[in-house]
């Protein structure tokens, strides 16, 4: 029974609390009552105790039987707070009327004391929800974004498995010449480089020993085992199509872009088979054979963007593999076989000074089947120069342009009198300013923004 | 205190209760969302199952048309008009029963392709050059023009190409180069993926006698076998030597090549040397070629009595 209730009045008036008088109201009421035990009294005594009390509750408006109690604090809240707590009784509801559908829906209402109540109530209750809502927004943008991108990216849909990243790495390693510390700093961070390219779009990697071997050696098939580990690689990743080799003096410079976005969703705008287009090397295209099919004889080969198998990028002195794709397919298989050849080897091995790559340039020219599968790509989509490569002008067919965000910047040639870790060194601090994330972007405005303040401000002091 | 019957509920839910009753519509949302997220992750996992093998396009390899082309290379320098005239009465007769279509090349026409190298080398730019005149032609049979058709009845198809005809011919997992060659043929091979039946003798591969299916295989193989360096090479025997190089070194090529007894695109003649075991004509055979003839150059006397024997057949078949 709830504390708030009042004694019972009984049927003629007046209450049937014994030995109420007027100056007793420091008395504590009786709980309850018990009308067996007090009701002789209350008859007796009943009239003068109701006129008391009705004189005294003129005096004092409200509960004239509680006037004089109200000394604690509780005494003096209680209606207050009862009248804000709820009520769980079933009170009718203002309108008269309860749905009995839904039964209890009107406990809330009833209780809450008006429009205004019930309002406070839903928006402090939908306030907690929206917070709610937002935390576990936030909590699962967190935790589960990244992830859902990842798995979208690794899904046929995104489309990330198709692409192997193969990077040579430990060159000649262990045999040819002493590692020393810049060598290991270019093998580690340009590891890490790829690694992290890859693992940002789903790419798989695969980084090979190009360890020098007996099998490689000189007279019999030394720089080779590039076609060896591509097809060994092939091998790994049975669902992956197109296998993207990349030397160790590379760089990634824009991990936000995709190798679908820059090449292969646009690859018939940006691929050109008709090497007469960009030809340092001279080569006589098309073939002019009589006996040959006109695929042997295209300018363009088939011109379908679907028998494209291999992409590469020419330089100034012609084709150049430091990065190159190929995609699994028959032909593919064939170019690999065919691209060592002992016989081949054996007369043109003191010839072909850049080895396989000078084997494939020959190829290319003697073998028609070759060129209607090949696309060349501009220099700059895979396999931008660096100032110093190919000429010490900045030709813009050629070397690195910062500002057009060019995807990958290979140190061709840095071997040779040229500083590879130093050339790394600068693109990779190049890279990193170039990807910053969002954050890193609002912090270095703002502390440049202060900088500036404070150098202005250093100045004026001066 | 015991309890006859457990208390009776109240009719009124607990404050507590009340919460049920809007999530109830949410727990509803969240289950359809639920499922569908689950739904959506299952099928990219699905997808990504099934279709990534199916993401490597195979490239179409041949042509699906039926026919075949027989290319005889002749070389008017060094042959007599009578000679020709036979050997291309042999194979005209042969096409017809049949419904062939015959390619012949001349030596000439390839000079400047072949540069210094043999003249023999002619064939692989002859057999280039029939299949693109005949890009629908499923087959294209190089036969030496040193070499008869002595059974004009017998048609390629119900001979050697007929699927069961030629699983049951193929050599598997013999030496590639007799006798005693490293490189085997593949144990594995199947029917349909042949491109290139070719036989042997008593020494090398014989390419006086191959058929080539029409295809990007074709376009590779004659590519690779016509390459400059290996014209240059000085192989002693010219192109047979080349390919029975590029047949041993490049397995993209052992693996479409199927090797079949040589009686039965290539019996020799009986006193040519060289033949293999059981590789000497008997009678009722496709081919008789005249491999002391060809070495000669010229014309080939040891060629007419069987020239005549299938003068006779031909009339009577």
């Amino acid at each position: 029974m709830s504390l708030s209730r009042s004694p019972s009045p009984h049927a003629g008036g007046g209450w049937s609390s014994p030995g109420l008088t007027p100056g007793s109201g420091s008395s504590t009421p009786v709980r309850g009552y018990s009308p067996n035990t007090l009701a002789p009294n209350s008859n007796t005594k009943g009239n003068s105790t109701w006129a008391a009390a009705k004189a005294k509750s003129n005096e004092v408006r409200g509960y004239p039987s509680f006037a004089t109690r109200n000394s604690g604090f509780f005494s003096r809240q209680k209606k207050k707070i009862s009248n804000q707590l709820p009520s769980f009784n079933g009170h009718q509801s203002p309108h008269g009327y309860v749905d009995k559908d839904v039964y209890g829906r009107e406990r809330w209402r009833s209780s809450a004391g008006g429009a205004r109540g019930t309002l406070a109530i839903l928006l402090r209750r939908s306030r907690v929800r929206i917070l709610l809502g937002v935390f576990l927004a936030c909590l699962a943008y967190i935790c589960l974004w990244g992830p859902l991108v990842h798995l979208y990216r690794r899904s046929p849909l995104g489309g990330g498995r198709k692409f192997v990243i193969i990077l040579g790495s430990n060159v000649e390693g262990g045999v040819m010449e002493l590692k020393g510390a810049r060598e290991w700093a270019i093998e580690r961070n340009s590891i890490h480089n790829k690694q992290e390219y890859a693992t940002h779009w789903g790419y798989e990697i695969e980084v090979v020993n190009m360890l020098a071997k007996k099998r490689y050696s000189h007279e019999w098939r030394e720089s080779w085992e590039k076609g060896d580990v591509i097809r060994q690689t092939m091998r790994k990743y049975p669902h992956a199509e197109w296998f993207w080799w990349l030397d160790l003096n590379t760089w990634i410079m824009e991990r936000e872009a995709s190798l679908q976005g820059e090449i292969f969703n646009s690859l018939d705008e940006m691929v050109y088979r008709d090497i007469n287009d960009n030809n340092p090397l001279n080569i006589t295209h098309p073939l002019p054979e009589f006996y040959l099919d006109e695929l042997g004889r295209a300018l363009e080969g088939d011109g379908r963007t679907d028998s494209l198998q291999m992409l590469l990028t020419q330089d100034c002195s012609g084709f150049n593999l430091g990065s190159f794709f190929l995609r699994r397919s028959l032909w593919t298989d064939r170019l690999l076989d065919a691209w060592w050849d002992p016989v081949m080897y054996e007369q043109m091995h003191m010839d072909w000074v850049h080895k396989e790559q000078d084997a494939f340039k020959y190829i290319y020219q003697s073998q028609p089947w070759i060129r209607s599968s090949v696309g060349f790509l501009p220099q700059r989509s895979i396999n931008a120069f660096p100032v110093g490569a190919c000429g010490d002008q900045n030709d813009p067919a050629v070397h690195y342009q910062e500002d057009e965000h060019d995807l990958v910047v290979n140190m061709a040639g840095c071997t040779f009198g040229r500083d590879c870790w130093a050339e790394i060194y600068n693109f990779r601090e190049i890279a990193n300013y170039n990807n910053r994330s969002v954050w890193e972007k609002v912090h270095d405005a703002i502390s440049s923004a202060f900088e500036g303040l404070f150098g202005s401000g250093d100045s004026a002091g001066e | 205190m015991q309890f006859a019957l457990p208390p009776r509920k109240s009719p009124h839910p607990l404050p507590s209760a009340r919460s049920t009753r809007l999530p109830y519509h949410r727990r509803k949302q969240l289950k359809t969302v639920a499922v569908a997220a689950i739904a959506i992750v299952t099928i990219l996992y699905l997808l990504s199952y099934f279709t990534s093998s199916n993401s490597t396009s195979a490239v179409a390899s041949s042509a699906s048309t039926s026919g075949v082309v027989i290319v005889t290379v002749l070389d008017r320098k060094v042959l007599s008009e009578s000679f020709i005239k036979k050997i291309v009465t042999n194979r005209e007769d042969y096409a017809k029963r049949h419904g062939y279509t015959n390619f012949f090349a001349s030596t000439s026409d390839y000079e400047d392709a072949i540069g210094d190298s043999p003249r023999s080398w002619a064939t692989l730019p002859a057999v280039r050059h029939a299949l693109a005149q005949n890009p629908s032609s499923k087959y294209f049979f190089h036969l030496s023009a040193h070499a008869l058709i002595m059974n004009p009845t017998k048609s390629l198809k119900s001979h050697l190409l007929d699927r069961s005809k030629l699983e049951s011919l193929m050599m598997k997992d013999v030496p590639v180069v007799p006798p005693d060659s490293i490189i085997k043929t593949f144990s594995h091979l199947k029917e349909k993926d042949v491109d290139l039946i070719v036989t042997r003798d008593g020494e090398d591969l014989s390419p006086g006698s191959f058929i080539l299916k029409n295809g990007d295989f074709a376009r590779y193989f004659l590519d690779l076998w016509f390459d400059p360096l290996f014209r240059s090479y000085g192989f002693a025997k010219a192109e047979t030597h080349g390919l029975d190089h590029i047949i041993q070194w490049h397995p993209t090529v052992l693996a479409r090549t199927a090797l079949v007894p040589q009686r039965v695109l290539n019996a020799y003649s009986k006193d040519s040397p060289g033949a293999g075991a059981d590789g000497t004509y008997k009678d009722g055979d496709l081919v008789l070629r005249f491999p002391g003839c060809e070495a000669k150059g010229g014309d080939c006397d040891e060629l007419d009595p069987y020239y005549m024997l299938w003068q006779r057949k031909a009339k009577n078949g």
